[in-house]
C-alpha cells in the first residue's frame, strides 16, 4: 500500500470533488438560511478561517514527513492513541457515508426515479462503492483526476447558462441577517471543508511536505471558488427569501435554464456530474473507512472488511424516518459539529506528538 | 483468471436485469402529455380544471398530410373536471383516460379573473414550485372571462406542432410590446419578494364573432384623455379582430401579494416593459406633430437599461425614471420630412412628451389604483438598508402606494429606413 504514488493534482482534484459536493446538496441555501442575503460572505469568511487553520496543521505536520495522523497518534500516544483517533475518524466517516449516501439517494428519488424504493437507487451507489473499494485506492484518484473537471466544467455550465437571469441587487442587504449572524453562527461552518481529513490519511501517498500544502491550498481554494460562485449566483438569481425554500439549489438553477427553444431540460447535465461527484464522495469515504479501520486495528487486509462496512452503512443510511429527518441530521448536527475531526483533534495530536518528540530528544540528549 | 470472469458476468447479469428491469419504467407512448392547464372556480368542487392534451399520433399525420394543425385536425384534445385541488383533479382524470397524465411538456396555465381575484388563488399557485412535474418556464395567464374557454378556444393557424404554438405565442412580446412573457418562475419569484409583485399575462376570447360587430367603446383610449384608439388601447378579448383563432392576449392582470387587483392594456404593458428594461422592439404610432388625422409610425427599443433612482422624503417614496430608447422611422403618413436633422428633433420631442405622460399616468395607476410595486423599483431602494431585518421592517411594499414619480424619456431616432427624404406627393389639385 504504501508503495502507491499520487502526485497533487489527483489529491487536488480528489479534495475538490470532497468538499465540493455539498454544493450540490443543501450548501448554497444553508448559507442563506444562516447569513441571509450576506451567503456569499460568509463563505468568504468560513474559507479563511479554513485557509488559517489549514496552515498552522500544515505547519506542524512539516515536522512528520510521510507520517498519516494515525502514525502521529501513535508517536503522541503508543497504540492507544492511534486507536482513539482511529475509531473517532472511523465513526465519522461512517456517519458521513451513511448519511450522504440517503441523502443522495432521497435526492435522486425526488427529482428522477420517484417510483423506485430509497432502498434500490441506495444499493447502486453502493455497488459503485464496493467495486471501487476492491480496486484500491490508485483507481479512486486516478479517476477523480478524469472526472473532477468533466464535474467543474458542467458545473461551470451551469453557471454560465442562468447567467442572464442574475440581478446582483438580489444580494442587498448587503449584510443580509447581521454580523452576530454572519460571523459568529457562521464560524461552526469551517466544517463545510471537513473533508480535509483526507489529506491527513493520505500524506504518506502525497510525497513531501510541500506537496501537502500546496495540494491543501489550491484544493480549498479551488472548491471555495465553486462554491462562492454556486452561492452568490443562487442569491442573485432566486432572491431571498424565496432561495430559503429550494431543496437542491444547483438543480434548480439548472431546472432554470432556457436558452431559447433549443437549450432547454439542462439538468439531464445536472444529473450526470451531480452522480459523479457522488460516487467519488462516497466511494472515496467508504474506502477510508475500510483503510483507517485495518490501520487502526494493526490488520493486515481491509478487503474482508468491505461487505461488512457494506451492509453497516446500508442500513444506518436507512435508519432515518424521512427525508427530513436526514436534513436535519445534516445540518444541525453534521455540518455544525464535524470540524472537531478536522480542526482540533489533529492539531491537539500533532501538539502532543511533536511534544513527546522533543521530549524523547531531550532524554537522548541529557 | 476464472474467478474473474465469473465476477464480471455476474455483474453484467446483475446490472442487466436491473438497469433495464420493467419495474419502474414508463415507455414515451404510456403518457398522455398534458401542454395547457386552465383553472377556473367550480360549481361542486373549489376547482374546474380544464386540460389541454398533445395527441401525438395526429400531430404527426397532419405534418405528412400537410395539414395546418390546430385543435379541429385532432392534434390536441381536452378534458374539464371538477375536483378540490388541481393533483386530486390530476388523478381524477388519470382514472378517466387510458394513459397516465403527464406535466412536463405542460406550456401554460391558465387562471380565470374570477379565481385570480379570490382568496383560493393563493393556495392554488403555490402548489406548483413544488412538485418536479410542472416546469418553471410554463407561462401565467389570466383569462378574462373563463380558463375553460380560452384554452379549449386555441386553434392552431400556422402550427402543426401544439407545443410550438405555445411557445411561440407568449414571446409575442419581443416585437410587439402588448404582453410580457411571465413564466411560472418570474411569477413565484415576485409573489415571495418584499420588493416587486407579481404579473400575469392577460388573456381572454374574442366577443367578435364578425366585423360587423365591433364595438368602438371596448377601447381604453378616453380614460387617457385621448380621442381616438392606438393599437394598444385594448384588453384581452376586445381587439376588433375575427379570426380562425378566437384566443387572444393583450395586456397584463396586476396582483398585490397573491391577488389580482387590476388590468393593463397593451399599451400599458409596452410602458410596464420600458421601466422594468424588459422592452425589445415594437411599431409605434402618434398623431404627426403637424398634419392633424395623420400618424407617424417609428420601430422603438430600448437603447439601454433605464435607471431608476428611489429617495424617500418625509416618508413617501420619491421615484425618478430615466428611459433610453432609440428608433427608426417606419412611417411617415404626412410626407413632412421630418428624416432632416432640422426637423427630427421636433418628432423626438413629440415622441419623448407622449411616453412621458404616458408612463407617468401608467405609474400612478400601479400605485394609487393597484398599490403594486410591479416595476419593481422596491430593487433600487433595498441595498440602502444594511440588515435585512431592517428592510423587512421598512415595509417597502406598503409605501408603494405614497409614491410620487418623475419620469423623463430619451428618445433618440436614428435611422430613417429606407427613405432618406419624403418627397411630398403632387396631384392636379395642387
Amino acid at each position: 500500500m504504501s508503495r502507491i504514488r499520487f502526485g497533487k493534482y489527483e489529491t487536488i482534484c480528489l479534495l475538490v470533488n470532497l468538499i465540493s459536493t455539498q454544493t450540490f446538496l443543501g450548501f448554497p441555501r444553508t448559507m442563506v438560511e444562516i447569513a441571509g442575503t450576506a451567503g456569499w460572505i460568509l463563505v468568504i469568511y468560513v474559507y479563511v478561517l479554513t485557509l488559517i487553520l489549514f496552515l498552522f496543521i500544515s505547519k506542524l505536520y512539516s515536522h512528520f514527513e510521510g507520517k498519516d495522523l494515525l502514525d502521529i497518534a501513535e508517536i503522541a500516544g503508543g497504540g492507544v492513541a492511534r486507536v482513539v483517533v482511529g475509531s473517532i475518524i472511523v465513526a465519522y466517516l461512517v456517519f458521513a457515508v451513511s448519511i450522504i449516501l440517503r441523502e443522495f439517494s432521497e435526492n435522486m428519488k425526488v427529482i428522477s426515479y420517484d417510483a423506485s424504493p430509497v432502498s434500490y437507487i441506495s444499493l447502486f451507489f453502493l455497488s459503485g462503492m464496493v467495486i471501487s473499494a476492491y480496486i484500491g485506492l490508485e483507481a479512486l484518484m486516478r479517476y477523480s483526476g478524469i472526472a473532477v473537471p468533466i464535474i467543474v466544467t458542467g458545473l461551470i455550465a451551469i453557471f454560465i447558462g442562468v447567467s442572464p437571469f442574475i440581478d446582483l441587487e438580489n444580494l442587498m442587504p448587503i449584510l443580509g441577517n447581521g454580523l452576530y449572524d454572519i460571523f459568529v453562527k457562521g464560524v461552526l461552518r469551517v466544517s463545510t471543508f471537513s473533508p480535509l481529513i483526507i489529506l491527513y490519511l493520505f500524506n504518506p501517498f502525497i510525497g513531501s511536505n510541500r506537496n501537502f500544502r500546496q495540494a491543501g491550498v489550491y484544493g480549498i481554494s479551488i472548491a471555495f471558488v465553486l462554491m462562492l460562485l454556486c452561492t452568490s449566483i443562487y442569491l442573485s438569481v432566486y432572491p431571498y427569501p424565496f432561495s430559503l425554500q429550494s431543496f437542491l439549489p444547483v438543480h434548480t438553477m439548472a431546472r432554470t435554464i432556457s436558452l431559447g427553444r433549443f437549450f432547454q431540460r439542462l439538468e439531464s447535465v445536472f444529473m450526470f456530474i451531480w452522480v459523479t461527484n457522488a460516487l467519488i464522495y462516497l466511494s472515496s469515504g467508504f474506502f477510508l473507512i475500510n483503510y483507517v479501520f485495518k490501520k487502526t486495528f494493526n490488520l493486515v487486509y481491509y478487503k474482508p472488511l468491505i461487505i461488512p462496512f457494506a451492509i453497516i452503512i446500508l442500513s444506518i443510511s436507512l435508519l432515518p424516518d424521512n427525508l427530513m429527518s436526514v436534513l436535519k441530521l445534516v445540518n444541525d448536527y453534521f455540518r455544525s459539529y464535524v470540524w472537531i475531526t478536522t480542526f482540533p483533534i489533529p492539531i491537539l495530536v500533532l501538539i502532543a506528538a511533536r511534544y513527546r518528540v522533543r521530549g524523547k530528544k531531550g532524554v537522548k540528549a541529557r | 483468471m476464472i474467478k474473474r470472469v465469473f465476477l464480471v458476468t455476474v455483474c453484467a447479469a446483475f446490472l442487466l436485469n436491473f438497469l433495464t428491469g420493467c419495474y419502474d419504467s414508463r415507455e414515451i407512448d404510456d403518457w398522455a402529455y398534458v401542454i395547457a392547464i386552465g383553472m377556473d372556480k367550480g360549481k361542486t368542487h373549489a376547482l374546474k380544471i380544464t386540460l389541454k392534451f398533445a395527441v401525438p399520433k395526429n400531430i404527426g399525420g397532419a405534418e405528412s398530410k400537410g395539414q395546418g394543425g390546430g385543435g379541429g385536425d385532432g392534434s390536441t384534445t381536452d378534458i374539464t373536471l371538477e375536483s378540490p385541488t388541481l393533483f386530486s383533479g390530476l388523478n381524477m382524470a388519470n382514472n378517466i383516460i387510458s394513459r397516465q397524465i403527464n406535466l412536463f411538456h405542460a406550456k401554460v396555465i391558465v387562471f380565470s379573473k374570477e379565481l385570480a381575484e379570490d382568496e383560493i388563488f393563493e393556495r392554488m399557485i403555490t402548489a406548483f414550485p413544488r412538485t418536479i412535474n410542472v416546469r418553471p418556464e410554463v407561462f401565467i395567464l389570466v383569462a378574462r372571462d373563463s380558463a375553460e374557454e380560452y384554452v379549449k378556444g386555441i386553434q392552431l393557424q400556422f402550427e402543426v406542432n401544439p407545443t410550438k404554438f405555445y411557445e411561440l405565442a407568449y414571446t409575442t412580446s419581443h416585437y410587439t410590446g402588448f404582453i410580457a412573457p411571465i413564466t411560472l418562475r418570474d411569477f413565484i419569484l415576485r409573489l415571495k419578494s418584499y420588493d416587486r409583485q407579481p404579473v400575469g399575462i392577460l388573456a381572454g376570447v374574442s366577443r367578435y364573432k364578425s366585423s360587423e360587430d365591433f364595438d368602438p367603446q371596448r377601447t381604453t383610449n378616453l380614460e387617457k384623455g385621448r380621442a381616438f384608439p392606438l393599437e394598444g388601447d385594448y384588453f384581452a378579448g376586445d381587439i376588433p379582430k375575427v379570426s380562425e383563432n378566437k384566443t387572444e392576449v393583450m395586456g397584463l392582470a396586476v396582483f398585490d401579494g397573491a391577488r389580482m387587483v387590476g388590468e393593463l392594456d397593451g399599451a400599458e404593458t409596452g410602458l410596464y416593459l420600458m421601466v422594468t428594461g424588459e422592452f425589445r422592439s415594437a411599431y409605434m404610432t402618434h398623431p404627426d406633430p403637424l398634419v392633424e388625422n395623420s400618424y407617424v409610425i417609428l420601430n422603438v427599443n430600448q437603447g439601454r437599461k433605464p435607471v431608476h433612482s428611489v429617495k424617500m422624503s418625509d416618508g413617501k417614496p420619491e421615484i425618478s425614471v430615466k428611459i433610453m430608447l432609440e428608433a427608426d422611422i417606419q412611417v411617415i403618413q404626412s410626407g413632412k420630412n421630418y428624416e432632416s436633422l432640422e426637423m427630427k428633433p421636433l418628432l423626438q420631442r413629440t415622441y419623448e412628451k407622449f411616453l412621458e405622460e404616458g408612463i407617468t399616468r401608467f405609474l400612478y395607476k400601479t400605485s394609487e389604483e393597484f398599490h403594486s410595486d410591479i416595476c419593481g423599483f422596491g430593487k433600487s431602494l433595498k441595498k440602502r438598508f444594511l440588515t435585512w431585518k431592517e428592510w423587512e421592517e421598512f415595509n417597502w411594499l406598503s409605501r408603494y402606494k405614497d409614491a410620487s414619480f418623475s419620469v423623463e424619456v430619451e428618445l433618440k431616432i436614428r435611422r430613417p429606413g429606407l427613405i432618406i427624404r419624403t418627397v411630398p406627393i403632387k396631384s392636379s389639385e395642387e
